[in-house]
């Protein structure tokens, strides 16, 4: 019964793939509908990965969308430029050369991310928050000026290997191996430093050493992110990861409740859809997404789900004992013996 | 030699001198207690001890290792670990966690093992469950170990406090006014706690603390601190008689104290 259970959130992955297939069939769900679902997906990724930094670990990153377009080239020049597109491999190996490029791409930017990290987060305070700010600019910058990968022109013929089953697969690994990360040991240090940093500090944490670490984990899972943007829509430029990008994911972040991976799939799926749905309204849009922004950060400014964690997202003391809700102790081991 | 050797310590924040000349032996075992009045460099003592501060001149020994220019994660990592004056607890987390997180640096599992929850990665995280609650009952807070340390009332608070600081395997504790803003029941029942823990865990205990009730049935040793100097230093009784100490801090109305 243990076992099933665990299963269970494998289990909605599956029928929520299933679902989106057939009403694709049934022609409910158009391309563009698929599309956008895709992006959500990317921007779950995005917005969890920064909620290990933002909201876990307690440091200030708001240049993501910088990690995000370098995983994007690393993986778009792997599968395009080094092997030559979808006619450039065969069938059977375009799998592995796309799963090759996402990781190249995730590698890429936790690289920089340890450099630019291991500087900034030794010392105390929100340098992080500017260091990150300049960073997101420079590697747009700097993208704009190498030719071989299109400079401003952008980077076309990307193969579009990436649908809607890679996405629904990455987004739930990811937030299964963030919820594994957060409810470990590691996950432990980066709430510690984000609660106390001082406290965190005397009771033997190596805080810049998690620091570090939180921060190279979310550059690689917002690197393996773009690989996928790239390949989703077959093209990427270096304008399309801009400063707004990064604010987006902040908006999604805090209006989904920053330290809790429920927010973060609830901020960006919302904020992703509902723009899309109000395009009716035309130049309105934004105004009304602004506003529902405001209501947001009025009523619930801690988030929508400010300190909410859904069960399958967390794991609670007394699942160490094979149950589900926390008791106290004692009767842990009734239960055990019953 | 001495656990923890502290020679000729010192500290100048521009001209100022907080700590000047401070020396002190810690035997395995030994509880010693530091008072002083107001700005005496108690707490500054404390964070040198630490890691936080690193003084200007002198030496810290620490079984025999030199520890000027650790890190404070060192000093912990060393066997030498504190509680705060103001209490700092990660307010967000759950008591049991707390205590948990002083437990990072016993963690050996890896990062793989972590993301992936292996079976002998729930196995030490069992294991560590079942440490933090057995040190969470012994400190009477067991029952609360699913509540935010925020949520803890403030005698709790400071428990919870100790409890962290013993997870980390410390061979000298220093308390930081562990019984600041508690109530005299409250005081006694801190004085057998710390009491018990210094057996429990074959503690050397280094104190701040200001009320002398509770300081001076406990203590092995006291060195009282006036303007950053030591002035005084002994048994309680040694020091309660001494006309410094009385003059600096005690006041002449404390000789009715029974000590």
């Amino acid at each position: 019964m243990k076992k099933v259970k665990s299963l269970y959130p494998a289990l909605m992955v599956v029928i929520m793939y299933v679902a989106i297939m057939v009403l694709k069939e049934v022609r409910i769900l158009n391309g563009y509908y698929i599309q956008v679902l895709m992006f959500a997906g990317i921007n779950v990724m995005m917005t969890a990965s920064l909620n290990l930094v933002n909201g876990f670990t307690g440091q200030y990153c708001i240049g993501h969308a910088g990690f995000m377009s370098l995983g994007a080239y690393g993986a778009a020049v792997v599968t395009t430029l080094i092997f030559g597109g979808k006619s450039g491999v065969p069938l059977l190996l375009q799998t592995p050369v796309f799963l090759l490029g996402l990781f190249v791409g995730g590698c890429c930017a936790a690289l920089v991310g340890a450099l630019i990290g291991i500087p900034s987060l030794k010392l105390k305070g929100d340098y992080l928050a500017i260091v990150t700010l300049a960073f997101g600019e420079i590697v747009r910058a700097l993208l704009r000026l190498i030719q071989p990968i299109g400079g401003a022109r952008g980077m076309i013929g990307i193969p579009n290997y990436a649908n809607i089953g890679w996405i629904l697969f990455f987004v739930a690994l990811t937030l299964y191996l963030l919820r594994n990360l957060i409810y470990s040991p590691f996950g432990r240090a980066f709430v510690a430093i984000r609660d106390n940093e001082i406290a965190a500090d005397a009771m033997g944490i190596n805080t810049t050493k998690y620091k570090i670490m939180s921060f190279c984990i979310a550059a690689f899972i917002a690197g393996v992110a773009g690989g996928l943007y790239a390949h989703v829509l077959s093209f990427i430029q270096p304008d399309s990861f801009s400063i707004a990008k990064s604010n987006d994911f902040l908006v999604y972040l805090y209006a989904g409740g920053a330290g809790s991976l429920t927010g973060s799939i609830v901020g960006a799926v919302l904020l992703t859809v509902i723009p899309e749905v109000l395009r009716f309204l035309a130049d309105w849009r934004l105004a009304v997404y602004a506003v529902v922004l405001v209501i947001v950060m009025l009523y619930r400014s801690e988030g929508l789900c400010g300190g909410y964690e859904l069960p399958f997202l967390k794991i609670t003391r007394g699942s160490l004992y094979g149950i589900e809700e926390p008791k106290k102790k004692l009767s842990f081991k009734k239960k055990k013996d019953a | 030699m001495s656990l923890l050797e502290v020679k000729n310590l010192s500290i100048m924040f521009g001209g100022l001198c907080a700590v000047d000349d401070f020396n002190l032996n810690v035997e395995k075992g030994e509880l010693i207690a530091v008072i002083g009045p107001n700005g005496a460099g108690k707490t500054t003592v404390f964070n040198m001890l630490t890691g936080i501060y690193r003084p200007t001149t002198g030496s810290i020994k620490m079984e025999g290792k030199d520890m000027i220019g650790l890190k404070p994660y060192e000093f912990a990592q060393n066997g030498i670990t504190r509680t705060f004056q103001n209490i700092r607890l990660f307010s967000g987390a759950s008591v049991a966690d707390n205590v948990k997180m002083a437990a990072t640096m016993h963690n050996k599992q890896n990062l793989m093992n972590c993301i992936l929850r292996t079976k002998g990665m729930v196995q030490s995280e069992r294991e560590l469950d079942e440490k933090v609650m057995s040190l969470l009952e012994r400190l009477g807070l067991a029952d609360k170990a699913d509540f935010l340390a925020k949520n803890l009332p403030y005698g709790d608070q400071r428990r919870l406090e100790i409890a962290r600081a013993l997870m980390t395997d410390p061979k000298v504790l220093l308390l930081d006014e562990p019984v600041a803003g508690m109530i005299t029941t409250e005081l006694e029942e801190m004085a057998q706690l710390v009491a018990q823990i210094r057996k429990d865990f074959d503690l050397s205990i280094i104190m701040i603390e200001h009320h002398m009730n509770f300081v001076m049935p406990i203590a092995d040793r006291i060195k009282v601190l006036d303007f950053g100097k030591t002035i005084a230093e002994g048994t309680p009784a040694e020091v309660q008689a001494n006309p410094r100490v009385i003059e600096a801090y005690l006041g002449g109305g404390y000789k009715n104290v029974d000590a």
